[in-house]
């Protein structure tokens, strides 16, 4: 179709230099970088505790209590809550609504964060679900089983059950997983009555179905969410939520399950908060530095800022461009206050940029970017420069690409 | 989804075409009542509600301003003023109503909550509604009402259904719900009607193999583009009306249209794939299934009508999945 015709309807982030990616690359790369971020989160708890069965406990611990604090409240307020799910999603009543509220729920957040699958079966007492592709696939075993925690009480707020309380009336599987290796995530809810099965603990959740599970031939596998192909997600009930609302949610709450939630229970496993924060900057540094190690890296960056070839290998502009450009696909709004041969400075609001989620604000997400870009800056640049926030405690706060000398620089 | 190699989902779906099945269906129903509930229901509807006798029902869609389809439903004139509308999702309807009630003496409320309903569908679903119900079924016209009883249970039956066969449909007080499953499961057992626990076999393979689509399969689409022309009135007042007979003077630029891949099953396509003819899009797909009668993965979806006429090969996709346009029906 010609450009004219979709000069109005299509969305792009342009980059520093002028280059302009589209909205559904940005939103691909957005959901990837917030994953990158979580994975890191993930690699500081393997520090903080050996043990993956105690690690993967308290996450699924925390996980499951936040996603129930979601209907806090007496039983008025939990039906209000169930209702104004029903009428988001148009179910009727000629479906079991306690059956199916958990598994729309989860399917529809698997399409906004990208994560590209199908329901294969959605009956009353069994829900099979098949991803092909999820971006948070870079993160660990634990994560998954995460999700298996946040599942049970999506299932359990259907259900009615009240806050705190975990009713379990299914067995949720997550029998596959491509953060443990499989070439699909794979989710199967079994209504535990139906199906005659026993109540599981938070580690019990990655074993087979009672059930055959359906294995979608490599043909027919997909690479990217509806929102990506179509450009809407739909419901089984005709409801649609657009790529950008799609967008605009995983922008806010692909940061609260995925960063928040387990970082309540990371934080407690450091003898304090100190401790926590020197292995965060020292992950996310590490991080930082590796991102760039490799010179096709940068030059593949070159490529996706569009960058000109009279920009030099040792210009800020380069480090400059690439943060800001992870901030603007993000959704997040920030502004070029510099931007020369002698540094950057990017000026955005600390809100903004903390609380993604604005109820749930994440001091770590300061934190963790500036021990991961002034990582990076080293390696894709040159260690001659570095990557600083200043104003951290302001009302905006900004940041700086510039040359930097520190004897004992990390 | 549904798999053709599917054997639960195949029995329960021919047991409906060859004999008989059972199951819950109760969708949302508004009860519409007062001195003026015919002339609203006229005014909100495309089709000639109001002239349905009391004791009998009738099917229309019901438009926006824009004159295309928000809902289609069943309008039941169960007593003088007294309507029962039935809705797959009656918080919706209930709103519009309130934007449209000035000047009209009605009232009208979801009653969804105090009703239960069962669907008893297939050729001898007649027989098997004698076993269970105190009156005599066989005389009933199509969308026509009769109270009767279970047991000692009130119920309420009219001939109808969602499945293009002979079928019936119980209204029972939820509070009888359970015990009127149990009057339905004994005689059912005994003719060998299954109770269907596979929602997408009674909500689309069935009928959709009959050419009958779910509210958001026509939903955006004018009645004449989704192949409900017959249903419109234009010789009365509606709301949508002005908007609908201008586009239809203009003519339909869009068609309701059927699909058949040539795959063994249709995992990639979601609502809302892009169709695309010689690889431009030319449509999106409304649903797809498989049809354990036809035994092909069909669908419906809505094609740009001059580009896409039936017969058109098309793919669908990412994965272009090579796929027929074809008539919206296949039984």
């Amino acid at each position: 179709m010609a450009l004219r015709e979709r000069l109005d309807t299509h969305a792009c982030v342009e980059t520093a230099f002028g280059k302009l990616i589209s909205e559904k690359e940005a939103y691909r790369y957005s959901t990837r970088t917030i994953a990158a971020f979580s994975a890191n989160i993930f690699q500081l708890m393997r520090i903080l505790n050996p043990s993956w069965e105690d690690r993967t406990t308290a996450i699924c611990e925390i996980a499951n209590m936040m996603n129930m604090a979601a209907c806090a409240g007496g039983k008025g307020e939990l039906d209000q809550y169930l209702n104004a799910f029903y009428d988001e999603w148009n179910i009727p009543e000629l479906c079991k609504r306690s059956a199916w509220l958990g598994a729309i729920w989860g399917d529809s957040g698997d399409e906004y964060e990208n994560m590209a699958g199908r329901v294969i079966q959605f009956t009353e007492n069994r829900v099979e679900k098949e991803l092909d592709t999820c971006p948070w696939d870079i993160v660990g075993s634990e994560m998954c089983n995460m999700t298996t925690a946040m599942f049970t009480a999506n299932f359990d707020i259907a259900a009615g059950g009240e806050h705190g309380e975990t009713t379990n009336d299914v067995q949720l599987n997550m029998c596959e997983a491509r953060g443990c290796g499989n070439p699909h995530c794979r989710v199967v809810a079994e209504r535990l009555d139906h199906f005659d099965l026993e109540h599981q603990d938070w580690l019990d959740h990655m074993q087979q179905p009672t059930m055959p599970v359906h294995d979608t031939p490599v043909e027919r596998r997909v690479h990217d969410g509806q929102g990506v192909r179509n450009g809407q997600y739909v419901n089984a009930f005709g409801e649609e939520k657009s790529l950008e609302w799609e967008y605009n949610w995983v922008s806010a709450m692909g940061w609260v399950w995925s960063v928040s939630f387990p970082l309540i229970a990371i934080r407690d496993m450091a003898e304090n908060d100190d401790e926590f924060e020197r292995l965060l900057k020292i992950v996310f540094s590490t991080a930082g530095k590796n991102a760039f190690i490799d010179p096709f890296a940068v030059e593949g960056l070159r490529s996706w800022l569009g960058v000109p070839r009279e920009i030099g290998p040792n210009d800020p502009r380069l480090m400059g461009a690439y943060v800001k450009n992870i901030i603007d696909c993000q959704l997040c709004p920030c502004e070029l206050e510099a931007f020369d041969e002698d540094g950057v400075v990017i000026r955005v609001s600390t809100d903004d940029f903390n609380g993604r989620f604005p109820m749930a604000p994440l001091d770590e997400i300061t934190m963790g970017y500036e021990a991961q870009w002034s990582g990076a800056v080293k390696t894709m640049v040159s260690p001659e420069w570095s990557c600083w926030f200043e104003g951290k405690d302001d009302e905006f706060m900004t940041i700086n690409v510039g040359r930097r000398v520190d004897s004992r620089m990390q | 989804m549904l798999f053709k190699e599917d054997s639960v989902a195949r029995s329960q779906h021919l047991a409906v075409r060859d004999n008989a099945g059972w199951y819950r269906w109760t969708h949302d129903t508004v009860e519409l009542t007062g001195v003026d509930a015919d002339a609203f229901v006229d005014h909100m509807m495309v089709a000639t509600v109001a002239k349905a006798a009391v004791g009998q029902g009738k099917y229309t869609t019901m438009l926006d301003e824009r004159g295309t389809i928000i809902d289609d439903l069943i309008a039941m004139h169960v007593g003088e003023g007294r309507w029962w509308l039935s809705t797959l999702y009656g918080p919706h309807m209930v709103r519009w109503f309130d934007q449209h009630r000035d000047g009209f003496d009605v009232s009208y409320h979801d009653v969804t909550q105090t009703i239960d309903m069962y669907s008893v569908q297939g050729p001898n679903s007649a027989r098997l509604m004698d076993e269970i119900v105190a009156d005599k079924v066989d005389g009933l016209r199509r969308f026509q009402i009769m109270r009767t009883s279970i047991g000692d249970m009130e119920a309420t039956v009219d001939r109808g259904g969602f499945t293009g066969e002979l079928g019936f449909e119980i209204y029972c007080s939820r509070e009888d719900s359970d015990r009127v499953a149990e009057a339905i499961a004994g005689p059912a057992r005994e003719l060998g009607a299954p109770r269907l626990d596979t929602l997408e076999v009674y909500v689309r393979a069935l009928p959709m193999e009959k050419g009958m689509g779910l509210r958001q399969d026509y939903y955006g689409l004018t009645p004449y583009e989704a192949g409900l022309g017959w249903s419109v009135h234009l010789d009365k007042d509606f709301v949508g009306k002005d908007a609908l007979a201008a586009s239809h003077e203009a003519g339909e630029k869009r068609a309701f249209v059927g699909l058949e891949i040539d795959r063994d099953s249709y995992e990639d396509i979601a609502q809302g794939e892009i169709i695309y003819g010689r690889g431009i899009p030319v449509g999106v797909v409304r649903q797809f299934i498989y049809g354990y009668s036809v035994d092909k993965n069909i669908g419906f979806g809505i094609v740009d009508a001059e580009r896409a006429p039936l017969g058109t090969r098309v793919t669908i996709g990412g994965n272009a999945s090579p796929a027929t346009v074809v008539a919206s029906k296949w039984l």
